[in-house]
């Protein structure tokens, strides 16, 4: 159901005091749960996943840099924007968790922030566990800022679960706090202008807590995020001899080369803590000239390509149509390193109910990766896998059965997509690779006849693998 | 479903500053998936003086697939079809890239009609006629944007047909449905 034309109107409402920096290239809107990719470029998780290339390397939306693994959400974005911007970030909460409801497909949920200090305190207001639907809120006190009292107030609440609170319960507006909240009712006044107080500062005022580096617990200065979705400062991160990068706080290796800065949240930080980022540019240099190592060759380290890790190039891509290529599974991305379409083993997860299921690539089951689904599955380590049988008809077929069965796939395929009939225009692109595939397809199908019905689950494939669609 | 909070923003921004670039876009109907767009021709161009009209419909993966756009107005280039409109540009097809904005594409069309491309071309009869006689072919794409793309020549053919004996409104309803094609529109006026 699309929003009407008001209701569009009454969102963008508060979009013009939302930075440049901070909105997302895809939807134009304020970024929501934001991912960097290795060039620096921002992105929301959504936006970031739905312009990925199901079948083929992807792209930087902006630079057009080449990528094959999805990167994890940035959490230290993620809650710094949902600091700046609480009222804007709640409403992208609530849209993208409607669109969410309505693909059945989620994204991941935070429960507090993990990779740095302990100025995040964490208020979980009961759900019903049955509904993954139900949004787990959080919200976060700074030790500074003298407020033992809410903090107290609030490990009461805690305590006294299960807390009923309406979905739209935002901490930072204390008007809603205190409205239709049975245990705000029971607040004394007092308390609750003391609660008040303290939310609005620390709401509106950013501290370095915050915006700190994952190793030296400094401001960030000239900020790279990995793919594992931890922020370094680009000099705090060492070259190993073997040129692979390991993230420090999770050991997740980066896929692809050193990243670039985040020029967005660089250009942030100087603005707005310019003493404090003067003194750690001034640090660095003095390390660097400490070192007889000029400040420049860091960036040099961002063209250093990286430990190719089953990053397939474009060309080699297509290859698997002869059958003699590296072995694609389009659609399917690893759960665990993110790599999609996956290259090579591919493994699933036999007990996983979700529509999108649970796969891993070769590297990251023989590692016994144990991080949680890009998705929000509710996968654990007992869960058993099946290696799938790759086969190429199989791929074919599937492919086939998605792009006649709801005709989503299209973006996800484009390279074979079958456009719709009696549009010139697409025709005049795929009408070759159309007919090609048609003819394939036909073939496949004479042969699927003759030989074993191990191919019988070829649908039943298709329908749990389709990726998640807008 | 399109993303139609984008379109949204992306209509805001692109007519906020219509002064500067010349370039406006606007809902056909009542739905935000189909719209129209309006480029002025390039200066120093065979269509430098023309307003050219975009037909332009968002597909349902927009942002992640590309607008598909098409002249309403008709032109005489390499890469536009003289007959339907269709435009051979790689960024509304393999090159989109769901940062790009309507504004953008229809900027990337501006450029194509100051940069023909007669080696990759879409209608074959005019590349012919770029490659082998330029000149003949600068006079046959100023004639077609004074006739079909000009507000000025527009006025007169409305005259001319209003002084047939048709009435204004009619005239003017079937001279944009035909593109401002002056003859077939006297055919239609004349049928029906």
């Amino acid at each position: 159901m699309p929003p009407s034309m008001e209701d569009q109107f009454l969102d963008g409402a508060d979009s013009d005091e939302i930075s440049r920096s901070f909105t997302c290239c895809v939807c134009l809107d304020l970024l929501y749960k934001p991912i960097v990719l290795a060039c620096g470029h921002i992105s929301c998780f959504w936006c970031v996943h739905y312009s990925m290339d199901g079948a083929h390397e992807s792209h930087c939306p902006i630079c057009r840099n080449p990528y094959s693994h999805f990167p994890t959400i940035c959490q230290m974005l993620h809650f710094m924007l949902l600091k700046m911007y609480p009222v804007a970030y709640k409403r992208r909460e609530k849209q993208t968790l409607e669109r969410e409801e309505e693909t059945r497909c989620f994204s991941p949920r935070f429960d507090a922030y993990g990779g740095g200090s302990h100025t995040y305190k964490k208020l979980k207001i009961e759900a019903d566990p049955a509904d993954p639907s139900i949004t787990v809120f959080e919200f976060k006190l700074c030790p500074d800022s003298s407020s033992n009292r809410v903090k107290k107030h609030f490990a009461d609440l805690m305590q006294r679960q299960p807390v009923s609170l309406p979905q739209d319960f935002v901490i930072p507006i204390s008007k809603q706090t205190s409205g239709g909240n049975p245990q705000g009712a029971t607040l004394a006044d007092e308390e609750n202008v003391v609660l008040k107080n303290n939310l609005d500062q620390t709401c509106e005022q950013l501290s370095i807590a915050d915006v700190q580096c994952t190793a030296c617990k400094q401001l960030l200065f000239r900020p790279v995020v990995l793919n594992c979705g931890h922020v370094y400062c680009e000099t705090c991160f060492n070259i190993p001899v073997d040129e692979r990068f390991r993230c420090k706080v999770c050991q997740v290796l980066h896929p692809s080369g050193f990243p670039k800065v985040c020029l967005e949240l660089d250009n942030f930080l100087e603005e707005q803590f310019p003493e404090e980022y003067a003194l750690r540019r001034e640090a660095v240099q003095l390390k660097a000239v400490h070192l007889h190592d000029a400040p420049s060759t860091w960036s040099k380290n961002s063209g250093i390509q990286g430990f190719k890790w089953s990053s397939v190039p474009k060309e080699e891509y297509s290859t698997w149509l002869r059958d003699n290529g590296p072995k694609i599974h389009p659609c399917a991305g690893c759960d665990s390193c993110g790599m999609y379409p996956i290259v090579g083993d591919r493994y699933r997860c036999k007990d996983c109910k979700e529509k999108i299921g649970f796969d891993l690539c070769g590297d990251c089951y023989n590692t016994n990766s144990k991080l949680p689904g890009r998705f929000n599955q509710q996968h654990t380590p007992e869960h058993k896998f099946e290696l799938v049988n790759w086969k190429l008809k199989q791929e074919m077929m599937r492919l086939m059965v998605e792009q006649l069965g709801d005709g989503f796939a299209a973006p996800y395929f484009s390279g074979i997509s079958l456009e719709q009939p009696g549009d010139p225009t697409a025709a005049f692109v795929s009408l070759d690779d159309a007919e090609e595939t048609a003819e394939n397809a036909a073939a496949i199908v004479l042969d699927d006849d003759a030989e074993e019905t191990a191919e019988n689950d070829v649908n039943g494939l298709a329908a749990s693998d389709a990726a998640p669609e807008l | 479903m399109v993303d139609l909070g984008r379109v949204q923003k992306e209509l805001q921004e692109c007519n906020k500053n219509m002064d500067v670039s010349g370039i406006n876009v606007k809902p056909k109907g009542d739905s935000l998936t189909h719209l129209i767009g309006t480029i002025p021709g390039p200066m120093g161009t065979p269509y430098e003086g023309g307003i050219f009209q975009i037909d332009i419909v968002l597909p349902d993966g927009y942002p992640f697939e590309p607008p598909r756009m098409q002249f309403a107005t008709k032109v005489w280039h390499p890469n536009i079809s003289s007959q339907s409109g269709a435009i051979c540009l790689d960024i509304l097809k393999d090159q989109w890239s769901p940062a790009l904005t309507l504004k953008t594409a229809l900027l990337s069309v501006q450029a194509l009609l100051s940069a023909p491309q007669p080696d990759d071309p879409q209608d074959a009869v005019v590349a012919q006629q770029y490659l082998k006689d330029y000149q003949t072919y600068v006079g046959t794409a100023r004639y077609w944007t004074e006739n079909f793309a000009s507000s000025r020549g527009l006025e007169e053919k409305v005259q001319k047909l209003v002084e047939m004996g048709f009435p204004e409104a009619s005239v003017r309803s079937t001279l944009a449905a035909f593109g401002g094609d002056e003859n077939l529109a006297l055919e239609k006026l004349c049928c029906g």
